[in-house]
């Protein structure tokens, strides 16, 4: 049983797959990515609790696409990675609500450790919102 | 006494619409206090890398651009945070934040992204008209060539520069900058192997560019006119010439390529290559050993006429090891200079004196030692001619660029001087002022220098004299011959055993081996590890002893990582030598058999200024060493670093309580992570006052203690299976920590009051006696109701009525330091001036007794604990819970000082006996 769904959005095809391959270890089921607009297709598809997105990639960039996805789905938490560390594209991820970023290379654990609060962080949001719902609902039962 | 009644009423939320249940109440917690968590966290994350941003400033370490925007950025995005989630603890106040970090982090950025300069200007110049002001256009090295070539009776080859703006021109044409940057940036500098890696593949980038086709036609024009200048064909040396290369103090010897004998055809071909040579892997440790940006440093490339050298050398104006000295160092060796430099081949040395008409000191060289390996030959005439030649244009150079010099020379088969290069001479550091080798010359003794002959001549010369050119124009002074001070043969250095002999008693290493010449002075000591070729390179161990057969300017890399440096050849003016002694560490050369007779591993002790080598660890040599040179002094990245620290570090919001603990005296991030991280505590502490619970979803608490209590679960603070629909609740179900601490100080000793009537009663009682004293106006009466615990595991807030006046408990315990906390708030009062003083008083005395901060303010009080072990915080809220039961005593008799004392007394005692019962 998955804990999560995690889509790794990442132009390095083999930062990609080794990703993926650790974090299915994990038991997060992970797709991947290799730009914005590919990146897009699979949010709107649905099931994507947290995004792991790299700043800098060609075409449609890092910031462009995480605007995008707080766009379509404001829920779905992303951690930016940057590879060469620029602290405006940290600062700006942060601004357009990114939950937080990564430095590139990093170790698994305080990968797994920042995507698990991601997603806590999200499914905490969604409780809220259920509950709220379930609220209106009782009291207005139609 | 309007206030306290409205803020009793606030607490206990008379106001039913804002009432919550405990489903929401639990909620608004749990989101509450992560929010205080991740603040936390952040600023924690926040201060770390400040930290490590001064120390790394302190320590004199070298840094990286890399390391100083990462650490930029976890300070921005964690300061960022804490105003987050401090704008979700406090429900929006504090917005101000924003703009005042807005504003802090514009400045970091423009400090940090600073644009590089753009190059604009010519793209070839002629060497004649090159001057020492024009080094921003075609680097030191080529200005510096320029104005010696200005100066009268100094020759220089003739040639042009390639400028800085062609190179830039160059690189943008084929927009590299920004693949070269992401590559540099991501570089793991620690390892050798990923920087040989990214250093090949950005170099192969740039050699595998195209040259624009109008910049490749001016190069070729310019050449046509050296043509005219010089003869068909010319061959051509081309030399780079960067932009900083030869800053005082930054030699950056021997890190770029020169390439010689470059025919016409390969113009193109080369000048891209050495372009590329600002990314060899030795440059790119370079700059970051030192502290140069990438961006900054832009390469020019001297092309120039070859010189058909018959002899070439390198001319030190003043010695390194003694800056000092009365004399000048002259290597020389036959054909061109290169050989010098990189170390490969041993090298003839002479001393001449600065004094007119310059004779030579001391000669030791390779020629000096005949075929059979002893003997000395004295230097010819010839020699001495050249060498007070050699010495006489030394120091119109020295002169005229105001220091001493490191000048790369040649003289062609004509017999004319040609300067190759001057540049400022990097001293040895902690060079001695005095003019210690003269006086131990003189004196008999060896000196530092004199181990300057290596074993095995290099130079194939039949009878042991250099190949000047002999048509040359000058009669020689017999003087001369006269003037030679010291000269006697030195091959293998035995004669310096008996000295060395006589150190060995002091410690417990013994000399292994000798060295014939100090490349860099010092003494460290580590294990040896020998490098034969690249592939031992990449395996080298930080803190070893390099040991190598010749120095080359290769090796330069691994003295970001080695502690000393051990050769079997070498000369003082080798480009690793100039590195060594930058770096400030130990080298040693002409150490013979150094690799056969060292093994991997064996610990030694490097005395690079006695020129030997120890087996073992000697300390007494080591406690004589040098301490190690700020190594970024003065750089352009450790300006940026020191830069973005006054924005970052200095703290001016010190004090809670004073006026200017607002958001918008916040100068620095400091500052923000100080007012974030009090105003979310203070935040955190007023939870239960925010929060309006309906209190029909309170247990009433079943024990023995009288009046009372009531418990708000908000999150695991039952033990699990305990039946949430009982309208009860034992002390045995509850699990929250600092609850049960609290409850320990409350039930430690019983009440010793007015007697208990009921339970329900108490407080009427109470209250009634105090409303017969008419100090009290009418109060709702919910006030004469219950004292709540709202808990979850780690967390508990306590509202209770101390008599009539009101009080609130809160803590939070956690292993981690920074987020654990007791509060506890007494706030109202009864009772004319003196009671009110009298009970604060009271309360202070005893908890500052205990370690709490106090803060006073009108009738309240605040008393808090943070940052302290859990052990040290059950106990400060053991002696609250004790003082919210039995303080009450004293609102009896707050009017009899006398009273008070023995109150006072009895507190202490009993709070003591329970603390040590625990």
């Amino acid at each position: 049983m998955a804990l999560f769904n995690v889509l790794i959005v990442d132009d390095e095809q083999e930062f990609r797959t080794m990703t993926m391959k650790r974090l299915s270890k994990r038991d997060i089921l992970c797709d991947g990515a290799e730009d914005g607009e590919k990146a897009l297709e699979r949010i709107k598809k649905g099931d994507i609790d947290v995004v792991l997105l790299d700043v800098k990639m060609p075409g449609m960039d890092g910031i462009e696409t995480l605007r995008e996805i707080k766009r379509l789905r404001p829920l779905t938490e992303v951690v930016m990675l940057t590879g060469h560390a620029s602290v405006e594209s940290g600062i700006d991820g942060m601004k357009l609500g990114a939950f937080d970023y990564l430095m590139k290379p990093m170790e698994l654990e305080p990968l797994l450790e920042k995507l698990k609060d991601a997603y806590e962080k999200k499914k905490m949001q969604q409780d809220k919102i259920e509950t709220a719902q379930i609220k209106r609902d009782m009291a207005m039962p139609s | 006494m309007p206030g306290i009644v409205n803020w009793i009423k606030t607490v206990f939320s008379l106001d039913k619409s804002a009432r919550r249940t405990p489903e929401e109440l639990q909620a608004a917690f749990r989101a509450r206090y992560r929010s205080f968590r991740a603040l936390l966290t952040a600023n924690n994350n926040a201060l770390e890398a400040m930290a490590e941003m001064e120390q790394t400033l302190q320590s004199g370490q070298t840094f990286s651009m890399a390391f100083v925007r990462s650490r930029s950025t976890a300070v921005m995005v964690n300061v960022y945070k804490m105003i987050q989630h401090l704008t979700v603890l406090s429900d929006g106040r504090y917005h101000h934040l924003e703009t005042v970090f807005e504003k802090i982090s514009t400045h970091l950025n423009d400090t940090l992204e600073e644009a590089p300069r753009v190059y604009s200007g010519e793209w070839i110049i002629p060497l004649t008209r090159l001057r020492r002001t024009m080094a921003d256009e075609v680097g030191e090295k080529m200005a510096n060539l320029g104005e010696v070539a200005s100066l009268a009776g100094v020759k220089t080859p003739p040639g042009f520069v390639i400028t800085v703006s062609a190179a830039s021109y160059f690189l943008s044409a084929n927009n590299l900058a920004p693949e070269i940057d992401r590559l540099l940036q991501m570089l793991d500098t620690d390892n050798l192997a990923e920087v040989y890696t990214a250093s090949a593949a950005i170099q192969q980038m740039i050699s595998n560019s195209r040259l624009p086709a109008d910049l490749e036609e001016k190069i070729y024009s310019a050449y046509a006119e050296l043509e005219k200048e010089t003869k068909n064909d010319v061959t051509v040396a081309m030399r780079s010439s960067a932009l900083g290369e030869d800053y005082a103090g930054a030699s950056f010897a021997g890190q770029y390529h020169t390439e010689l004998n470059i025919h016409k055809e390969f113009l193109g071909q080369s000048y891209k290559e050495i372009v590329a040579s600002k990314y060899t892997s030795r440059a790119i440790l370079y700059r970051l050993q030192k502290g140069y940006l990438h961006k900054d440093i832009e390469m020019g490339v001297g092309c120039l006429a070859m010189v058909d050298a018959a002899v070439s050398g390198v001319t030190y104006t003043r010695d390194p090891a003694n800056p000092a000295s009365s004399w000048v160092i002259l290597n020389m060796t036959q054909g061109t200079a290169q050989r010098v430099v990189d170390g490969t081949c041993n090298t003839d040395l002479f001393l001449v004196s600065r004094q007119s008409p310059h004779m030579i000191l001391q000669h030791r060289g390779a020629n000096s030692v005949n075929s059979s390996g002893s003997g000395l030959a004295f230097p010819d005439i010839l020699t001495m001619k050249w060498a007070s030649r050699l010495t006489e244009i030394a120091l119109i150079l020295e002169a005229h660029f105001g220091s001493p010099q490191d000048i790369e020379w040649s003289i062609n088969k004509q017999g004319e001087i040609i300067i190759l290069q001057s540049r400022p001479m990097v001293a040895a550091i902690g060079a001695a002022g005095s003019d210690s080798f003269l006086s131990e010359s003189e004196s008999g003794e060896e000196s530092s220098l004199c181990g300057l002959v290596i074993g095995k001549p290099c130079i194939a010369s039949e009878n042991g004299h250099f190949g000047f050119p002999q048509n040359n124009e000058w009669s020689i002074d017999k003087q001369g011959e006269n003037n030679i001070l010291h000269s006697k043969p030195m091959v293998d250095g035995t004669d310096e055993e008996d000295r060395d002999n006589s150190q060995d008693e002091q410690g417990a290493g013994h000399p292994l081996l000798r060295g014939l010449i100090t490349g860099s002075q010092g003494v460290a000591c580590g294990p040896v590890y020998l490098v034969r070729s690249s592939v031992d390179m990449l395996q080298f161990p930080k803190g070893a002893v390099l040991v190598v057969e010749h120095p080359l300017p290769e090796w330069a890399p691994l003295l970001t990582k080695a502690i000393a440096l051990i050769g079997e050849t070498g000369s003082v003016a080798g480009h690793l030598a100039t590195v060594a002694r930058e770096f400030a560490i130990p080298a040693v050369f002409g150490v013979v058999d150094g690799l056969k007779k060292l093994t991997n591993g064996d610990i030694i002790t490097v005395d690079a200024t006695n020129r030997t080598i120890y087996s073992g660890k000697r300390e007494d040599l080591l406690a004589q060493a040098a301490q190690q040179p700020d190594l970024m002094a003065g750089s352009p990245v450790q300006g940026i670093l020191r830069n973005l620290l006054q924005h970052i570090t200095p703290l001016n919001l010190t004090d809670p309580g004073s006026p200017y603990f607002k958001s918008n005296y916040c100068e620095t991030l400091h500052d923000i992570t100080r007012f974030c991280h009090e105003k979310a505590v203070v935040e955190m502490f007023r939870f239960g006052e925010k929060n309006h619970f309906d209190q029909r979803a309170a247990k009433r608490l079943m024990g023995e203690v009288p009046l009372d209590w009531w418990v708000i679960d908000l999150a695991d603070g039952f033990r699990e299976g305990t039946d949430i629909t009982d309208k009860t609740i034992c002390m045995e179900d509850i699990v929250s920590a600092p609850m049960i601490a609290i409850w320990e100080g409350i039930s430690s000793f019983p009440w010793q009051g007015p007697p208990a009537v009921s339970v329900r009663g108490l407080g009427s009682i109470l209250f009634q006696s105090t409303m017969q004293q008419g100090l009290e106006p009418a109060v709702a009466s919910p006030m004469t109701a219950k004292n709540y615990f709202l808990i979850s595991k780690n967390f508990c807030n306590l509202s209770v009525r101390l008599g009539y006046h009101f009080a609130m408990i809160e803590a939070y315990l956690s292993d981690l330091l920074t987020e654990s906390y007791v509060t506890f708030t007494f706030k109202g009062g009864a009772a004319d001036t003196n009671r009110k003083i009298g009970r604060i008083t009271l309360l202070s005395e005893i908890l500052g007794q205990f370690d709490f901060r106090l803060e006073q303010k009108g009738d309240s009080l605040t008393a808090r604990v943070e940052k302290r072990p859990i052990e040290f915080l059950r106990q400060r809220l053991k002696i609250l819970g004790y003082l919210s039961l039995h303080a009450r005593q004293i609102d009896m008799v707050m009017n009899n000082q006398a009273s008070v004392n023995q109150y006072r007394e009895k507190f202490l005692t009993e709070i003591n006996a329970m603390l040590s019962k625990s």
